[in-house]
């Protein structure tokens, strides 16, 4: 798969990047040079899957991205440790998983959860990067769903902070523009991560039959999608929502 | 670059100039064969030459040159697993100045040929177990541009037809996928700009609507056509991409 060193001397953060989708990012950037710091509750699954020479340029922080104090705490010590940041994923998110309900029985507290790791981390964790961007430049990518475009049951929340994402990547692209920074947004659909594995089978059928390729993605495949937008080949490419969906949200 | 296109044969119309040799010029230096089909002889010469390409003149209005163009070079690069539409031509006109001969040209040449081209390279594609098309649109396909319906209509057009191509081909293992560019400095561009202090403010004013301020360089377009042709985006299709600097925020 072609891997390259576009990220040499580069400092990456993913947020969210301790598992899933995107550790997957994690470990592309860092097989492609980046030197990528993580802030994750959990990132052992990450470092259990990383190969011995990347791992000396993984700086992984265990902490909550819901709260600001640690986000601000994480951006401190990346800075201090690493130098300023090249390149931003803001993957962390989540549905309610096991809260969700259909919408008139859904919960505001389950809301507030899915908006606050979903769509005010990713606000927040830009607003801290956002400065030092102003002055050298960089890449933002964001992580929407193609349940935000496609829309899904049980999913309102969900779906509402992913397609706020949307808005945030456009939004951020123009304000952005002028200082050599560009902000996109990635959406997949159905990736086989845990917490796709979790989801009953008749769930997963029904999603892969509405998938023209046929098939269910890997992490791999939006890493490829996210190395791609933050690398200097994506240059003119700003405010873009890119679907990494197998073709589902095209029908 | 890296070898990302090793083993790959791929065939680009308007492969002689602007954005389709930028991206013929990619994909060699990933590693693939390439074949460079376009109208002109003198470009064709060219690239030949220089980069030591396929290089073969179509005209994809026609169908009987375009079926044994792409099936002259699928005989001499062994193959076929990739293509790129890149052929296309531009339009300014005001509805009352239009004629039925400029719209049908325009639309043969832009949405038509494209059709003919994949048509005639699909049968390759199949037998080499899948593939990629990438076909290139413009940003006046997603939002439009004053004074080129002709252009806006061909190219959201082009954007529909490959996305009903990448249901119908899925099965067959080939993806297809638009690019849709911004202003880029390509003999095509230049043609529609006036000479002189009236090219100039032109020029301003079409900076003016791109939020990066600025025209854009043909291989940055190269750049999104290699990725969508290449294994990383293995599960990207019937997506268009848009390449434009912040205009159309798709």
């Amino acid at each position: 798969m072609g891997q390259t060193d576009r990220f040499k001397d580069k400092v990456a953060i993913v947020t969210g990047g301790g598992d899933g989708i995107g550790a997957g990012i994690a470990a592309r950037l860092l097989a492609e040079g980046a030197t990528v710091a993580v802030l994750d509750l959990d990132a052992g699954p990450l470092r259990a899957g990383l190969a011995a020479d990347t791992a000396p340029r993984l700086l992984a922080v265990e902490g909550d991205c819901t709260d600001l104090a640690t986000l601000e705490q994480f951006h401190a010590r990346v800075v201090g440790e690493l130098g300023p940041v090249d390149v931003l994923v803001n993957n962390v998110g989540q549905s309610g998983r096991g809260r969700s309900a259909p919408f008139h029985e859904s919960s505001e507290e389950v809301w507030r959860f899915v908006l606050e790791i979903s769509l005010f981390t990713a606000m927040r964790m830009s607003r801290l990067i956002a400065p030092a961007m102003r002055e050298r430049g960089g890449r933002i990518v964001n992580m929407s769903s193609d349940a935000a475009f496609v829309g899904d049951t049980g999913l309102v929340d969900y779906a509402s902070a992913k397609m706020g994402l949307i808005g945030f990547t456009r939004s951020l692209a123009r304000e952005l523009a002028p200082f050599g920074v560009t902000v996109n947004a990635v959406a997949p659909g159905a990736i086989r991560t845990r917490a796709h594995d979790t989801m009953p089978k008749e769930v997963i059928d029904r999603i892969k039959a509405s998938t023209p390729a046929g098939i269910v993605g890997e992490p791999e495949d939006v890493a490829a999608a996210v190395a791609f937008l933050a690398s200097d080949e994506a240059r003119f490419i700003t405010g873009q929502s890119l679907l990494i969906d197998g073709g589902r949200w095209m029908i | 670059m890296t070898a990302a296109f090793a083993g790959r044969r791929i065939l680009v119309t308007g492969g002689a100039k602007g954005i389709g040799k930028a991206a013929a010029l990619r994909f060699l230096a990933g590693g693939a064969k390439v074949a460079c089909l376009d109208m002109d002889e003198v470009a064709l010469a060219d690239v030949s030459a220089a980069h030591g390409v396929v290089a073969l003149k179509v005209d994809v209005t026609d169908t009987q040159v375009t079926d044994a163009t792409v099936a002259e070079a699928a005989a001499q690069m062994g193959g076929l697993d990739g293509v790129v539409n890149s052929a296309g031509v531009d339009l300014e006109s005001s509805l009352e100045a239009m004629t039925d001969a400029a719209w049908e040209r325009l639309i043969a040449v832009n949405l038509t040929g494209p059709m003919k081209v994949c048509r005639a390279a699909a049968p390759f594609l199949k037998q080499a177990g899948g593939g990629t098309i990438v076909n290139v649109s413009s940003g006046a396909g997603l939002q439009p541009l004053k004074f080129r319906s002709a252009y806006s209509a061909s190219k959201a057009g082009l954007q529909m037809f490959s996305k009903a191509l990448a249901l119908e081909l899925a099965e067959a293992g080939i993806r297809v996928n638009v690019v849709c560019p911004g202003a880029v400095e390509t003999p095509l561009f230049r043609s529609s700009i006036a000479e002189g202090e009236e090219g100039r403010a032109q020029l301003d004013a079409v900076r003016a609507r791109y939020a990066l301020a600025r025209i854009a360089d043909p291989d940055e377009i190269a750049a999104g056509i290699a990725w969508l042709t290449s294994a990383d985006a293995s599960y990207v299709t019937g997506v268009a991409l848009a390449v434009d600097g912040g205009r159309t925020f798709h």
